[in-house]
């Protein structure tokens, strides 16, 4: 499911394997890992400290390169409001 | 839809959905008491709490604020007061009849010791539930009614589907001349643009950033990275990954009304409309925030489910997660899970979600009601 065309991840309404091929209107998407029920995967390659964008709206930005059918979670993203490490993209 | 509302009429001219005889101890050494009275006297709520002793600032002005207010919402009949020394309780008594005209009683335990207080506690507030038990049943409209709304134990499924179903509720109940309140500070972060164009004015706009930015700077101020805290371990579980998804999710369920304005914490609306509340996060502190600012029925979308209740108000729990339907059904009042896989449209979980509602305020119990979950939290100063 994408929420809004400006996204950069889509989500898994149901478990993905890896390998498992999602159709969308622009491509076809293959799953590189294992998404659970309610999980973001990238629909588009997203570089390092680019924003991620879900409902058309900014939700945090990449701490790693993430390629198209990877997992997007907190282990590759990191939110820019009130962590403490990041005080100075506070506005 | 039928739409015939009934609730009980009090002297102040509001009108509850319930009619409760609450007894509250003034501090947390009162609690045994209370507890003692209330197994004596059938449909007795006790209201206890771990605090009333040498709070000070902040945590003092919310614990009495919660103290006070909570008893005045429209749903409780009548109160008994279960003080610790005398001083104290007075002026209790004194604040509460300068509000209200509802009946009070109080007991005062330094002076009888826990025993003594427990016989006069229960024979005083067995007239109060005789009386209340005489209540009859009435008509009164949205515009009679103020509700909570509240997400809790969010996932996914809440930014999706939940909340937007809530949201379309909420847009009926404001076109109906009704009164709702969203809260939870932490929960606008990264979504305040998105409020701060549906405020009433750019004075309430102001607000909308001014509470968002004291409430991150307040988390920064412990050195409290929000991950972790908010979004939770649960949050994280069902998918969502930061503060400001978790709150474009959140804020789904205020609908497409203007807010009329940022009410402090605990504040009744001043006028019908859709209001925010400045509050902590925490599921059981904002209902208890949202039932002292008067709001007699609650709205509660969840994702991975959450059992919480209200002390006198009942919880409507909404979840479009369906293996939080088939984990957590005996806290689950509106199934609206069928609109992942397209079978339920917005519209139709939203006509759910107002004719389950409606069934509630009519009587109907909740499922906290009826598994007595009546959390009631008056907490310190927070997150």
């Amino acid at each position: 499911m994408i929420l809004d065309e400006a996204d950069n991840v889509g989500l898994a309404l149901e478990e993905l394997k890896k390998g498992d091929i999602i159709r969308s209107e622009i491509s076809n998407i293959v799953i590189r890992e294992p998404i659970e029920f309610g999980h973001k995967f990238a629909i588009k390659k997203i570089k390092k400290r680019e924003k991620i964008i879900k409902h058309g709206e900014i939700i945090g930005e990449a701490t790693h390169d993430i390629l198209v059918g990877e997992h997007v979670h907190v282990h590759n993203v990191r939110s820019l409001r009130a962590t403490v490490k990041n005080k100075g993209n506070v506005h | 839809m039928k739409e015939d509302l009934s609730g009980y009429w009090n002297e102040d001219g509001r009108a509850g959905v319930r009619a409760h005889v609450v007894a509250l101890p003034l501090s947390s050494f009162c609690n045994e008491a209370v507890e003692r009275i209330c197994d004596s006297i059938a449909g007795v709520i006790p209201l206890t709490h771990a605090f009333g002793r040498n709070e000070f600032g902040l945590n003092k002005q919310r614990l009495d604020s919660s103290l006070l207010k909570t008893p005045l919402n429209p749903n409780v009949h009548s109160v008994l007061v279960v003080g610790y020394e005398p001083k104290s309780t007075n002026e209790y008594l004194e604040s509460f009849r300068r509000l209200s005209k509802k009946r009070i009683e109080s007991v005062v335990l330094s002076e009888a010791g826990t025993l003594e207080t427990i016989r006069q506690g229960a024979r005083k507030v067995l007239e109060l539930a005789v009386s209340c038990s005489e209540r009859k049943r009435e008509p009164i409209n949205f515009g009679d009614l103020t509700f909570g709304l509240k997400c809790g134990g969010s996932d996914t499924t809440s930014g999706i589907a939940s909340n937007p179903a809530v949201g379309q509720a909420t847009d009926y109940i404001i076109d109906k001349g009704g009164t709702a309140i969203f809260s939870e500070t932490t929960e606008i972060i990264g979504a305040e643009h998105i409020l701060a164009k549906r405020a009433a004015n750019k004075a309430v706009a102001k607000k909308i950033y001014a509470v968002a930015k004291s409430n991150e700077e307040l988390a920064m101020s412990h050195g409290v990275d929000l991950v972790g805290t908010n979004p939770v371990p649960d949050n994280i579980k069902g998918g969502i990954t930061t503060i400001e998804e978790k709150s474009l999710g959140a804020i789904l369920k205020s609908g497409s009304a203007k807010v009329s304005d940022v009410l402090d914490y605990e504040q009744s609306p001043p006028a019908r409309g859709l209001y925010f509340m400045d509050s902590p996060s925490a599921a059981q502190a904002v209902l208890t925030a949202l039932v002292a600012a008067g709001c007699q029925v609650l709205l509660f979308s969840t994702g991975t489910g959450n059992p919480v209740g209200t002390s006198v108000s009942p919880v409507v729990k909404i979840t479009a997660n369906p293996m939080t339907v088939a984990k957590m059904s005996e806290h689950i009042d509106v199934d609206i899970s069928a609109m992942l896989n397209g079978r339920m449209k917005l519209t139709e979980a939203s006509r759910n979600i107002i004719s389950a509602t409606i069934s509630i305020i009519n009587g109907r119990v909740t499922k906290a009601e009826a598994l007595k979950h009546r959390e009631f939290a008056p907490l310190p100063a927070g997150l």
